[in-house]
């Protein structure tokens, strides 16, 4: 569909701006040469008649010209588009320095703010009571971190408070006392990461939530942190300072590393065929590939077959880049994309490893009619290992 | 600590800031009427109300069926509509020439704004965002229940020594009093001197929301997916209830219900009295949209929905065989107690 056009004016090239955007941005978009790759990769085309024009995103930041139609918005930052680029332009993160300026210049999308003041008053982007943010654990007793723990275990706030994914937090400690791993959690006294302010580009405070964190960690002496979300990991492995002594993985690396070292066993085999979604902030952000599907491979009885998009190619559940807290009309979710796949590959069980995967990926699945259940990689391992619970 | 203007000694009455649209007053008065009333009548003393604006004197004897004893009309060009610095002048003068005892204003965007910048200038304390106002009984104090870090704590706040004791009220929190015609008042016409120096901010348009807003309801009915599109129970029943109706997600993709009309987290986050959830799974993103509500009654046929955990009252039914049942008793009782709308 050709957009009809005004005659054009002139442009003008604002110094100010360029010099704004320029270090927002630190340069990042400075390589790009309009290939154009990135509007042609960008999910978004797959639902929009016209689709989100990120190389004319890209020139604007490169020139300084002001951004129309709030388009850095769409963006969930899955980073398909950075696969592709030739000219390796950090795109996400050009996305959301974009935002952090628009905050600067209060041109926020409605909305947007009161997940902020929810992350400061109630310490989580869900507006969801501080004093119940151990009640994910249902009465199980759930040990105060010390310093002698095997792992920090980092819960996050979605696994804290939504009810679906309080199910994998709940998996997952199931795990650790099967594999004989000493753990820990800060109970009501866990922050939140600042993965919704990062996504959301209120980078200011992000900095704030980054410092009083790794004072936090540091004096509580926490090294090796497993986190449940892909989100909270990335958080803490490219967003916090490298010499306070984290040593941050998702849980998938660290089953994974059990796994290889004898610690988890699986004696009873799991019939299932299962696929896997690998969630963008894990996958293409992280490089982690391997580690899930290793987990899954190692329980007997589960044949694992892979969509048509996979890996690197996978396409986003459009919840990430804070997407979870603005909303997606009807017709245009990521995550409608993904049916199809999953029904493509005769897979019982959709598996994947993100609490904002898990939402979206169940609300298409419904929404379609489809029979697919869609399990975390935690709920697998430990139906796998004999727990009760089913999801 | 800053001397106030005026204190306790000099300070008397019971005042309440009225907003208005279009000659109406709005319904957050309403209610701060009825409860100014009940705490004025504790302290025995008058009440008065406040009305600014441009042609608003029609609304004066409404306040006064609602309560007043007395209206002070403020009216001048240039306080229509609201903007922030000719209202703050108006009603500080006012205020320190007559030393209310206690003031009261709206929780809403004007109120708020109106009463962060009298605070400043009366020297006084404001609690904000009242859920509820009392008297203390051994020191005559007014006292302000202030809910905060997401409902974790409730703070009572007094304002001992400065005058007037200041708080803005949050809508929908108290009793909309039931206007009696034959209550009398004074309405006292107030002589208001402004100039547009008084007024830096120039309203260049104003845009009015037309529909509903679900966020204001006192009772919701909410449909989900197992309502299968079908509203016409849940919109009697909502009539008979007085209440709203809203919709989750999917009722709304579906256009069974309005965009305006969603609760949720990239919806509107509710705080009625009662909720009645039909049909509703519970999706976590649904369910912070009613986590604020007084009671929520969940109906849905699936004993394991995840509705039910948030849920005060669950209902392990299908709703179609639930609401005609609740409809035929809430008529038989209306007709009973012999009430006709």
């Amino acid at each position: 569909m050709a957009r009809k056009t005004a005659p054009a004016e002139p442009i003008t090239l604002d110094d100010s701006l360029w010099e704004r955007v320029m270090e927002a941005t630190h340069g990042a978009v400075a390589p790009c040469f309009q290939c154009g790759v990135c509007t042609a990769t960008c999910p978004w085309g797959q639902l929009q008649d016209e689709p989100v024009n990120v190389r004319q995103l890209m020139h604007r930041a490169q020139l300084g010209i002001e951004q129309e139609n709030g388009a850095m918005w769409w963006c969930t930052t899955c980073r398909a588009c950075e696969e592709l680029c030739p000219r390796d332009v950090p795109i996400a993160d050009v996305m959301v320095s974009l935002r952090d300026l628009a905050w600067k210049d209060h041109a926020v999308p409605e909305g947007v703010s009161s997940v902020m003041w929810a992350m400061y008053w109630d310490g989580n982007p869900w507006r969801r009571p501080p004093s119940q943010r151990a009640g994910w654990s249902k009465g199980t007793e759930i040990p105060r971190f010390s310093p002698d723990c095997d792992v920090f275990f980092y819960v996050g706030c979605t696994p804290s408070y939504d009810s679906r994914s309080q199910k994998v937090a709940r998996a997952l400690t199931h795990i650790f006392g099967e594999a004989g791993v000493t753990f820990g959690t800060l109970g009501d006294g866990e922050p939140c990461c600042g993965d919704a302010a990062y996504g959301l580009g209120q980078h200011d405070y992000l900095k704030q939530i980054i410092e009083t964190n790794s004072r936090l960690f540091a004096e509580e002496g926490v090294s090796t942190l497993v986190t449940t979300s892909p989100h909270c990991y990335d958080m803490f492995a490219n967003h916090y300072p490298k010499d306070i002594g984290l040593k941050p993985l998702h849980y998938t690396q660290y089953l994974a590393a059990l796994v290889e070292e004898g610690k988890l066993k699986f004696e009873k085999p799991f019939e299932a065929r299962l696929t896997f979604h690998d969630p963008c902030y894990l996958g293409r952000a992280n490089d982690v590939y391997d580690e899930p599907r290793a987990v899954l491979s190692a329980i007997p009885g589960v044949t694992l077959v892979e969509m048509e998009h996979s890996r690197a190619d996978a396409l986003c559940c459009g919840g990430g880049g804070g997407r979870m807290w603005i909303d997606t009309k009807a017709g245009e979710r990521f995550a409608d994309l993904r049916v199809p796949d999953a029904i493509g590959t005769g897979a019982e069980i959709l598996v994947t490893a993100c609490p904002h995967c898990i939402a979206c990926l169940e609300d298409s699945l419904k929404q379609a009619g489809s029979h697919i259940r869609v399990m975390d990689v935690a709920e697998v391992v430990s139906a796998a290992l004999g727990a009760g619970e089913t999801p | 600590m800053i001397d106030p203007r005026y204190g306790p000694q000099e300070a008397a009455g019971v005042w309440v800031h009225l907003e208005h649209e279009a000659g109406e007053l709005a319904s957050v008065s309403k209610e701060i009427l009825g409860r100014a009333r009940a705490l004025a009548d504790e302290r025995q003393e008058p009440l008065t109300a406040v009305l600014m604006g441009s042609g608003v004197g029609g609304a004066a004897l409404e306040a006064v069926s609602l309560g007043a004893d007395e209206v002070l009309v403020a009216e001048h060009p240039l306080l229509d509509p609201y903007t922030t610095a000719p209202h703050a002048k108006v009603l500080d003068a006012l205020v320190a020439e007559r030393k209310p005892d206690i003031l009261l204003l709206a929780a809403s965007p004007d109120g708020r704004d109106l009463a962060g910048r009298l605070a400043v200038r009366l020297r006084t304390g404001l609690t904000a965002d009242c859920t509820d106002l009392r008297i203390n009984p051994e020191n005559g104090l007014l006292v302000g229940e202030v809910t905060g870090f997401g409902q974790g704590i409730l703070a009572t706040i007094e304002c001992p020594d400065h005058r007037p004791q200041m708080a803005t009220v949050r809508p929908g929190v108290f009793q909309r009093p039931e206007p009696d015609a034959s209550r009398e008042g004074r309405v006292e016409k107030i002589a208001v001197e402004l100039s547009e120096a008084d007024r830096p901010v120039r309203v260049m348009r104003r845009s009015l929301k037309h529909g509903v807003d679900i966020t204001q309801a006192e009772r919701l009915v909410v449909a989900g997916r197992g309502v299968s599109g079908d509203l016409a129970l849940l919109k009697r029943l909502a009539r008979l209830l007085k209440a709203e109706i809203g919709g989750t997600r999917v009722a709304a993709d579906a256009g069974w219900v309005g965009h305006d009309r969603m609760v949720g987290q990239t919806g509107s986050v509710t705080h009625p009295k009662l909720a009645l959830v039909c049909g509703v799974s519970g999706a976590f993103q649904f369910t912070v949209g009613i986590q604020d509500a007084g009671t929520v009654i969940a109906i849905n046929s699936d004993k394991d929905a995840p509705i039910f955990d948030v849920a005060d009252v669950c209902v392990v039914d299908d709703v179609f065989q639930v609401l005609p049942r609740l409809i035929e008793y809430l008529e038989s009782e209306k007709k009973k107690n012999g009430r006709s709308d």
